[in-house]
């Protein structure tokens, strides 16, 4: 009897751990991420989409803001997989590129603004939780995680319009 | 002479599209947006030549009604008519929600609708495009007429001011409403479950002894630039990287696991921004084909477009690192 006693609490103390874990998530992580998601989703419904389109299609015409403000404003306002749709304001050649930048910035953002990919905050939160553990603040983390990632996408964005136009390039001579 | 109407699902919005045919016995536009007939049942009825009720002030049978048009955010209203089998147009980007969320459905419930939306049901009607001028009466008003019926408009716009007033704070609540609701979906149906099963998955590593393994070999790879390059390669090799891309998961389960070793000291807090970088060189990299349609890319771009941005990836992915390790200097010290 004894020896069934001792197996089930050693069975049960495998997710004793878990259960902490989770505990420690729960209170600690979503009441915040809900108020912050809350209060942007009503920012974003109350300004409109119609509003940033403008601004989006200006934000096309140059490189240095088709891979930074453009897929940065498509993050925010139209969170993943949403965000992508802005690719219509691109001209052809360009949406590859348009298109890595925006998928690049979707866990850079989630420091700062978590409802733009609710699915997939593990990403940051993840790391952050170590760093939260340490007893340090995440603020100069968050930040810099955001603006690096803009440095990043344009970058990326740059590197893949080359590459594109070169296979392009290549596909037509071969054609 | 009534005229069909087809209606679609405007930005954002669900369901549809719907053929509205006018009959003798149904050719009621029933708006029921909280006081007066909402512009969108005003324009419908005229495309349609049809009636336009307001819904709130006069009562309407079941069996007249065409469409009903509400602007409900997601509580009731969105529902009732659905249950009721009665076409509805919703002006507000919802979906099924609220109680009788079973009830919508896309053959009978369309949302998000904006005049841009409708569109004549047959080719012989398109050519009267133009909405139709709402029906005047026949007969030349007398004076005394023309006086009372200003006076009524006069009465009508200062009640229309209270009345728009209501509705636009109506609609700015229902907003911080539709924004809380979106936030506790998405919590439930992505955040929890994503919480459950790698707490379960962390409890286990670290009950079971696997834990020391992973902070003996894992940790002292992600402390150094090297290691994290490295990381970051494999990442982005462009026959792995679709495959690590899904989700995101394989990337969110790294990150909580570097995140454990960062707060047992293994790991040194400022290797965050980088780490962040070197384990996410494959975002995406699943996902080009399906991105690339949602930007209304052609078959040939996309055709082209996923090996460049995979290829691109192999370069982009370790010089996010150096620019993430670089930036990180003063963080945490």
């Amino acid at each position: 009897m004894e020896f069934i006693a001792g197996l089930a609490n050693g069975f049960l103390s495998l997710f004793q751990a878990g259960a902490a874990t989770f505990t420690g998530w729960v209170t600690g992580i979503i009441p915040l991420v809900v108020v912050l998601m809350t209060a942007v989703n009503s920012l974003i419904k109350i300004i409109g989409e119609d509003r940033v389109n403008g601004i989006a299609e200006v934000a096309t015409k140059y490189t240095i803001t088709r891979y930074t403000v453009l897929p940065v404003l498509a993050v925010i306002f139209l969170a993943n997989p949403m965000c992508y749709t802005f690719g219509r304001f691109v001209e052809a050649k360009y949406k590859p590129a348009f298109y890595d930048a925006a998928v690049s910035f979707v866990h850079p953002v989630t420091g700062l603004f978590p409802h733009a990919n609710g699915g997939e905050l593990f990403v940051y939160m993840g790391i952050a939780a170590g760093v939260t553990q340490l007893g340090l603040p995440l603020g100069d983390l968050a930040v810099r995680y955001f603006f690096v990632g803009v440095l990043v996408i344009l970058i990326r964005g740059i590197v893949t319009e080359k590459i594109y136009l070169h296979m392009l390039k290549s596909n037509e001579k071969r054609g | 002479m009534y005229k069909s109407v087809t209606v679609k699902a405007g930005r954002g919005g669900w369901g549809g599209p719907l053929t509205l045919v006018p009959t003798e016995a149904k050719h009621k536009v029933v708006s029921i947006t909280g006081g007066g007939i909402h512009p969108i049942a005003k324009s419908l009825a005229a495309m349609m030549e049809c009636e336009a009720v307001d819904g709130f002030s006069t009562g309407v049978p079941d069996e007249e009604i065409l469409v009903a048009v509400v602007d409900c955010g997601g509580t009731a209203r969105c529902g009732v008519y659905p249950k009721k089998r009665i076409f509805t147009i919703n002006v507000l980007p919802v979906g099924q929600t609220g109680p009788l969320a079973k009830f919508i459905t896309e053959d009978i419930y369309v949302s998000g609708v904006d005049e841009s939306c409708f569109s004549y049901a047959d080719a012989s009607a398109a050519q009267a495009a133009a909405p139709a001028p709402k029906p005047v009466s026949g007969a030349p008003k007398s004076k005394a007429q023309a006086k009372e019926e200003v006076a009524r408009m006069n009465a009508g716009k200062e009640k229309g001011f209270i009345t728009r007033l209501g509705i636009a704070i109506g609609g700015v609540v229902s907003k911080f409403y539709a924004a809380g609701r979106e936030t506790i979906d998405i919590t439930i149906k992505s955040i929890l479950p994503f919480m459950a099963f790698v707490s379960m998955i962390l409890g286990i590593i670290s009950a079971s002894g696997i834990g020391d393994v992973i902070a003996n070999t894992i940790s002292p790879i992600a402390s150094t630039l090297p290691g994290m390059l490295i990381i970051s390669f494999i990442c982005a090799m462009p026959f792995l990287s679709p495959v690590l891309g899904p989700g995101a998961v394989i990337a969110q389960i790294v990150g909580t696991l570097l995140g454990v070793q960062i707060g047992l000291g293994n790991i040194p807090p400022q290797y965050a921004l980088p780490a962040l970088f070197a384990i996410d060189a494959q975002v995406g990299g699943d996902f080009v084909p399906v991105g690339l349609s949602l930007g209304e890319a052609d078959p040939e771009t996309i055709e082209l477009g996923v090996p460049a941005v995979l290829y691109s990836r192999v370069i982009t992915g370790p010089v996010a690192v150096i620019i993430a390790y670089v930036a990180s200097i003063g963080l945490y010290s």
